[in-house]
């Protein structure tokens, strides 16, 4: 038996490699990556969870959240190419027109 | 062995995160990530979640990443980003705190307590435990979700409508 | 014939001021109603003057009550008249000189540009003097007393439009100095209405028998010994205390030492009023109270001997600044603060009848002296200054005479009216008080008062005319302003016979209310009294001539606008401290001016200006503009940046429940 902690850790892990990943990639579409890495490794730790405590809710749990991430997935590249095309760049820092 | 096997599929894991992130290439980060979901994958199977490791494959794997591929493609946004950051301290302070809250995870998982362990169940994990309660007790949302893929659906189409006097 | 007719002697006045001041447009209207208004109301004095002959003489008082004004607990009001002798001598000078002065200003102010006003604040003033004198409390008599400064500060600010009036006055800040001076003489006037209320139980003069409130005149003769305990000041006589204040109250009213400096200035005001209330009424209120208060005084021999001490003062100082003045309105103010000074210091002395006698004897020839002076000033086109003026005797036959009777009247010549009036303030003081002191100083200021008379005549009548194209269109007044004159005169010239000695009609008639004991005439006395009479009668006649030659002949060529008076070569600083009122101005200036308008610079400026408003109101305001634009920094625009903030929030919650838990 793998300890739990090993899984929640590598869960974390990864989780702090997504929000690197946001905060420092300009392109949109890596930004969209690595917010559904962070997904994936909440996911993750869910899973060892629910293994720990042999309780099917988790991975039902998780079956639900990668459906509405997929979901979450369409939409969100629907927009994202609505507002680029537009643009004509892929450039985050562009869409600063809240700047105050 | 299944601490190797684990090593080795973490290992990928984070090697495809890492990779994803480093990479200039929209399409090579693409191609990364899905390395990762499928260590992810495998890490369910590890986990005795075979009906999420289909799951994962299919839909991260199969749909996910080819809906980012398109995007890409659609965008032409494989070139890199120049190099000049609008904001100097962004990415140092980012990689900090990125580094903080990995530590403060282990930490909360080497010294705090460990969840209440579950009794041994032979039938966890398999496809019929889970069609039971996702028909059963988690029907409503099972509905639910099913609507709601209908809406994704109908707003990615309602997205990319044009008028009709706009020239196509 | 019933009580209430004499309220129809205050009330004629105030209808006349309410239908000027509310229905009257045209000021040729207005006047012939103010005189109408203050003639009827002069009739209904000799009215109830008749009326007051049927009663008897020990009970010589008509009253009538209208309501009860004021009742709290003890403290008992009424709304009433009284209308006894003294009352009864008042109001005959009030309405009658008033009136003549009603009608002089039908022609003075023919060409003013707010006639309507004018003659509705004068119908206001005689109905509020005419409350003072009639009150029978003394708090109706503050009412009449406040109202008379009221109406002196709105005559006063006539040519409130004015920026400067000869001799260089503001009309305006005139008017707001009277008012003040007054005020603080009224402050110590309610301090003595509270004292009377509270140590003698009423406000009434005399009892009033229909609402059962018991006057405070006969328990002030007794109450003499009482003593007030004022803590860690000691203790002063009941009687003292009440003396004291209202002689402040006395001095602010009727312009004695030191709160005289608002007279002089009140000059601003047009001529006529000039003439009625600073020299006829209003400053005499002042003798009035204290002749009323008698038993007050009587009680309090300290008290008067303070009135008698300001009142000498007075008289000295006011006499001596009038000497050098230039102004033709000026000299006279002075001198009226000088004989008030007489009129004070015989009614502390006791005098009361004396005192009494001046004041109607001063009332008629000061008003002819003003009224005159007026004419001057009318026809050489508002001239004011004496040194512009010279020879117009010739031009000016009628006035010349009149003014010359008036000045030798109040000079004190034998037989004019002045002289009575004063020898008979002298000869009590030097006889029935054994007060030689006062009698000097009073004789010499007669003789002061002769000289600076003199002075004036010459300037202004004798020798040639010095500025020849003003006096040569100078003519004498027309019909409505002198016959005014000429009546006053006549009662300058025989207005003696009021109280003759041996005869003493005004002393029998004053009696019942004033009580004053009869003067006995035995030899000695009469041989004194004829000294007395002849060594003032030098001294007047000596200063007469001495103050005509030199202004009129021997300085005449060397009197021109811009250089000094002649005798200030002599006399030098006291000659200049004689022409600025000996200072008090300039004291009262630095003293509480000065200070007060700093105080009121500060509070505007840096209290109210920097403090308040920059630092309460501003301040929070442009504090939290610039708080608002430090934070601003904060909204890049960038959404990374925004998420970095979350990340660091999670990173801070997190470890604070990884640690803590």
């Amino acid at each position: 038996m793998i300890p739990t902690g090993y899984y929640v850790a590598l869960a974390g892990v990864l989780f702090a490699l997504g929000v690197i990943g946001v905060l420092t990639r300009r392109n949109a579409l890596v930004v969209f990556m690595s917010v559904e890495l962070m997904l994936n490794s909440a996911n993750l730790a869910i899973v060892a969870f629910a293994n720990a405590r042999q309780d099917t809710a988790g991975q039902i749990l998780v079956f639900f959240t990668i459906v509405v991430a997929a979901a979450e997935v369409a939409v969100g590249l629907a927009l994202l190419v609505q507002i680029f095309r537009t643009k004509r760049t892929t450039d985050v820092d562009e869409i600063n027109l809240l700047k105050g | 062995m299944e601490l190797v096997l684990f090593a080795i599929t973490a290992l990928v894991a984070i090697v495809g995160a890492v990779a994803m992130l480093l990479s200039s290439n929209a399409i090579h980060s693409a191609l990364f990530l899905l390395l990762n979901f499928c260590a992810i994958a495998v890490l369910y199977l590890l986990l005795n979640a075979p009906f999420l490791f289909a799951i994962q494959l299919i839909i991260y794997a199969g749909a996910i990443i080819v809906l980012f591929l398109f995007a890409v493609m659609l965008l032409g946004a494989e070139r890199a980003e120049d190099e000049r950051d609008t904001i100097a301290w962004q990415r140092p302070v980012a990689l900090v705190m990125g580094l903080i809250l990995a530590a403060q995870v282990a930490y909360v998982v080497l010294t705090g307590t460990p969840a209440p362990a579950g009794g041994q169940d032979a039938a966890f994990g398999a496809p019929e435990r889970i069609a039971r309660e996702l028909f059963t007790t988690y029907l409503l949302p099972f509905e639910v979700t099913a609507m709601l893929i209908l809406a994704a659906l109908v707003g990615v189409v309602v997205l990319h409508i044009r008028e009709k006097r706009q020239v196509s | 014939m019933p009580s209430w007719l004499i309220w129809l002697i205050p009330a004629f006045p105030l209808l006349g001021f309410l239908i000027n001041i509310l229905f009257v447009r045209n000021g040729r209207a207005a006047g012939l109603l103010a005189c109408a208004a203050v003639a009827l109301s002069f009739v209904a004095s000799l009215a109830a003057i008749a009326m007051l002959a049927g009663t008897p003489e020990e009970a010589r008082r008509i009253t009538s009550t209208l309501w009860e004004w004021i009742s709290i607990g003890q403290f008992r009001v009424p709304f009433g008249l009284l209308f006894d002798p003294l009352t009864a001598v008042m109001t005959l000078l009030v309405t009658g000189v008033g009136g003549l002065i009603h009608v002089y200003s039908l022609g003075y102010m023919r060409e003013d540009e707010r006639p309507v006003r004018y003659f509705a604040n004068l119908n206001l003033f005689v109905f509020a003097m005419l409350m003072l004198v009639m009150a029978d409390n003394m708090l109706l008599l503050f009412l009449g007393w406040e109202g008379v400064g009221l109406c002196s500060f709105l005559l006063i600010g006539h040519y409130f439009d004015r920026r400067s009036v000869p001799p260089g006055l503001v009309p305006s800040d005139a008017a707001v100095k009277a008012f003040v001076v007054n005020r603080v003489g009224d402050a110590a006037f309610l301090l003595a209405i509270m004292a009377i209320f509270s140590q003698l139980g009423s406000l009434s003069f005399y009892a009033n028998e229909a609402l059962g409130i018991a006057g405070y005149l006969e328990q002030a003769a007794m109450s003499g010994f009482t003593q007030v305990d004022l803590g860690i000041f000691g203790t002063i006589g009941v009687a003292t205390a009440i003396g004291l204040l209202l002689l402040i109250g006395v001095a602010g009213k009727s312009a004695q030492f030191p709160l005289y400096t608002w007279l002089t200035d009140a000059m601003a005001g047009p001529t006529p009023v000039s003439a009625l209330i600073h020299a006829a009424t209003m400053v005499t209120a002042g003798v009035y109270l204290i002749a009323r208060n008698h038993t007050v005084f009587e009680a309090s021999p300290t008290a008067a001997g303070w009135v008698v001490a300001v009142g000498l003062i007075t008289a000295a100082l006011g006499a001596l600044a009038a000497v050098p003045q230039f102004d033709i309105k000026r000299v006279l103010a002075y001198s009226t603060i000088s004989q008030l000074g007489y009129m004070v210091t015989a009614v502390g002395l006791g005098a009361y009848v004396g005192g009494m006698f001046h004041l109607l004897t001063h009332g008629l020839f000061k008003a002819l002296l003003f009224l005159a002076a007026g004419a001057v000033i009318h026809a050489l086109h508002d001239v004011q200054d004496m040194r512009r003026m010279g020879g117009l005797r010739e031009r000016m036959p009628q006035t010349f005479r009149l003014y010359a009777v008036g000045a030798l009247a109040l000079a004190g010549i034998f037989p004019l009216a002045g002289f009575w009036s004063k020898d008979e303030i002298i000869a009590y003081a030097w006889f029935s008080v054994q007060n030689p002191g006062a009698a000097i100083i009073l004789m010499l200021s007669a003789a002061v008062t002769a000289f600076y008379m003199g002075r004036q005549l010459a300037l202004i009548f004798a020798g040639r005319p010095r500025e020849a194209g003003h006096v040569e269109h100078a003519h004498d007044p027309e019909p409505v302003m002198s016959i005014p004159l000429w009546i006053l005169a006549a009662g300058a010239l025989i207005g003696g016979v009021m109280n003759l000695p041996g005869l003493h009609w005004l002393s029998t008639f004053l009696e019942p209310t004033l009580q004053e004991p009869e003067v006995v005439f035995d030899t000695g006395r009469i041989i004194g009294q004829v000294i007395l009479a002849l060594v003032t009668t030098l001294l007047s006649v000596g200063g007469l001539y001495l103050g005509w030659t030199l202004y009129g002949r021997r300085f005449a060529s060397r009197i021109r606008v811009g250089r000094d008076d002649p005798l200030q070569h002599y006399l030098g600083d006291i000659w200049r401290g004689a022409e600025i009122g000996w200072g008090l101005d300039w004291i009262y200036n630095r003293l509480v001016v000065r200070p007060y308008r700093e105080i009121s610079v500060f509070l505007w400026d840096i209290f109210d200006r920097q403090g308040i408003d920059q630092i309460l109101v501003e301040g929070p305001a442009r504090l939290i503009g610039r708080a608002g634009q430090v934070l601003r920094v904060g909204q890049s625009g960038y959404v990374r940046n925004y998420a970095l903030v979350f990340l660091i929030g999670v990173v801070l919650v997190v470890g604070y429940f990884a640690l803590l838990s």
